[in-house]
């Protein structure tokens, strides 16, 4: 089967036109990294046409195969009492469902909640102890969240950590210091001051 | 494309009948000339996303000099005082990023200007901080910028509120006065606090010519200055490139990685857009972040559209 057919078939699926042989095809190459990339970028240009916030490195899939890979096997603790089992199942659910809740979510945000639950990021919800760290950040921006999830060494995203923040302020300090209309970019800039 | 932000304004219940544009564009005129010449003090409020803050402005002018200053009230005292447009003092924080002079022109309130980019409408009246207001709409006319609805005060023309509107009618900032006086402030409430400082420009920072140039760019947009600056986390040298279109503002930053591992990045606060992409240049890899008030659409265009300009085509 060529590249090409397997491109058509993927966007036939996207467009919801597929057959079933098409829709076959896709499943059975749905392993593939290129095809997966394929479909990301597939769904980002659908995304730009029709005006949709979208985080199209969300993988879903890849990171609850992650979470399940991170969960020790019941068989290597053979004298776990059944109470701490039953936990450690529960913590697979709760993180499978937390992915995909906040998957779901996260694909019908648009700037202000994806924002909001950006931010909610640092707020002790998130570090429940029963919750699995890359499940769960899969449903947020950084790639390098993505990065874990999908099961490569992890990489910090300290560049941005240690740069971000003075770019934004350099931003606003400029923007507000620039004119006559001072009052607004000035407590934009200020905003940025009072955490 | 263009009923989207009009649908916005309905949903909010504030669009009234078809305005006459040059109604809206009188009051316009007016808030201009307002924010020029008139004397006030008063307190207002900013809310964001994360973030909500009260402050106090006074300001003060009297024939072609003026003297303004604005203080957060809850908090940490943010505090900077103007004369004349230059800053007089400052709180360290709120200029730690600032080198010399500012890189945009202040806000271009001509009607002439904006009717490019945005559609004006008069859309009906309201009440801010006790006072009579005429709402006014500035609705983008493409997706790549902000709707903004202006409150502007019947009697002296002030803006007393200012919302900022995505395309959805989402709203990502609010600035609102809570009281307003247009009476002359005194010279004791002029002066600055003991944490305002003199401007003492703690970055080193250089115009430049352009190393880079945007192959797109949103329309209405323009450069505005071309600044480099050492990195806040080495000895790199960054390209800042800021741009506007007279209300919205936004600055583009590029990095040499030289092989530092680092993704790409798509992050908001409040109204401000941060978006990240890798750009791969003869030089090695350079990270394009793009900072401002525009959809992360547009700033995402923006970064992708970055390229560096070969040595010998640079003027």
């Amino acid at each position: 089967m060529s590249r090409e057919t397997l491109h058509e078939s993927l966007s036939a699926v996207m467009d919801n036109q597929a057959d079933e042989l098409e829709l076959r095809r896709v499943l059975a190459a749905s392993e593939d990294a290129d095809v997966r990339a394929t479909w990301s970028r597939y769904q980002l240009a659908r995304a730009v046409m029709h005006k949709e916030l979208l985080e199209p490195r969300l993988d879903i899939a890849a990171a609850v195969s992650a979470a399940l890979a991170d969960e020790p096997a019941p068989a290597l603790q053979p004298r776990a009492p059944a109470s701490w089992r039953t936990l450690g199942r529960l913590a697979v659910a709760a993180s499978v469902t937390l992915a995909v809740l906040v998957g779901v979510r996260f694909y019908n945000q648009d700037a202000i909640t994806g924002a909001q639950m950006a931010q909610q990021a640092a707020q002790p919800m998130l570090s429940l102890p029963q919750v699995q760290g890359p499940a769960l950040l899969a449903g947020f921006s950084s790639e390098s969240e993505q990065a874990q999830a999908s099961g490569q060494p992890a990489q910090p995203s300290t560049w941005h950590e240690q740069r971000l923040p003075s770019y934004l302020r350099q931003h606003a300090q400029q923007a507000a210091m620039s004119g006559a209309d001072s009052a607004l970019p000035y407590a934009r800039a200020a905003s940025l001051e009072s955490r | 494309m263009r009923f989207a932000p009009l649908a916005a304004w309905i949903v909010l219940g504030i669009w009234a009948a078809p305005a006459v544009a040059d109604e809206a564009h009188d009051w316009l005129e007016r808030l201009a000339q307002a924010e020029r010449a008139q004397s006030y003090q008063g307190t207002f409020i900013y809310e964001r996303n994360g973030s909500f803050s009260t402050h106090a402005i006074w300001r003060r002018v009297e024939g072609e000099g003026s003297h303004e200053r604005l203080l957060q009230l809850d908090g940490m005292p943010q505090e900077v005082v103007r004369v004349d447009d230059q800053i007089s003092c400052v709180t360290g924080s709120l200029a730690d990023q600032l080198s010399t002079g500012p890189l945009w022109p202040s806000r271009q309130l001509i009607a002439a200007q904006l009717q490019q980019s945005y559609e004006l409408r008069l859309v009906g009246k309201s009440r801010v901080a006790g006072r009579a207001a005429v709402v006014l709409a500035l609705l983008p006319r493409d997706q790549h910028r902000y709707g903004i609805e202006l409150h502007v005060d019947m009697q002296s023309g002030l803006p007393l509120k200012s919302l900022l509107l995505s395309d959805k009618g989402q709203l990502l900032e609010r600035f609102q006065f809570t009281r307003l006086n247009t009476s002359m402030p005194a010279t004791k409430s002029l002066q600055g606090g003991a944490g305002c400082q003199p401007l003492r420009p703690a970055v080193t920072q250089i115009e430049t010519d352009p190393v880079w140039q945007s192959d797109w760019l949103p329309p209405g947009f323009a450069l505005h200055a071309s600044t480099q600056r050492r990195s806040p986390a080495s000895d790199e040298a960054v390209a800042c490139l800021v741009y506007g279109d007279g209300l919205a503002r936004f600055s583009v930053f590029l990095e040499p990685l030289r092989g530092a591992a680092a993704e790409d990045l798509r992050s908001q606060v409040g109204p401000t857009t941060a978006v990240s992409r890798r750009v791969q240049t003869e030089q090695g890899d350079v990270m394009v972040t793009v900072v401002g008030e525009i959809p992360m659409g547009t700033a995402e265009r923006v970064a992708l559209s970055m390229r560096a300009l070969p040595a010998e085509e640079a003027p």
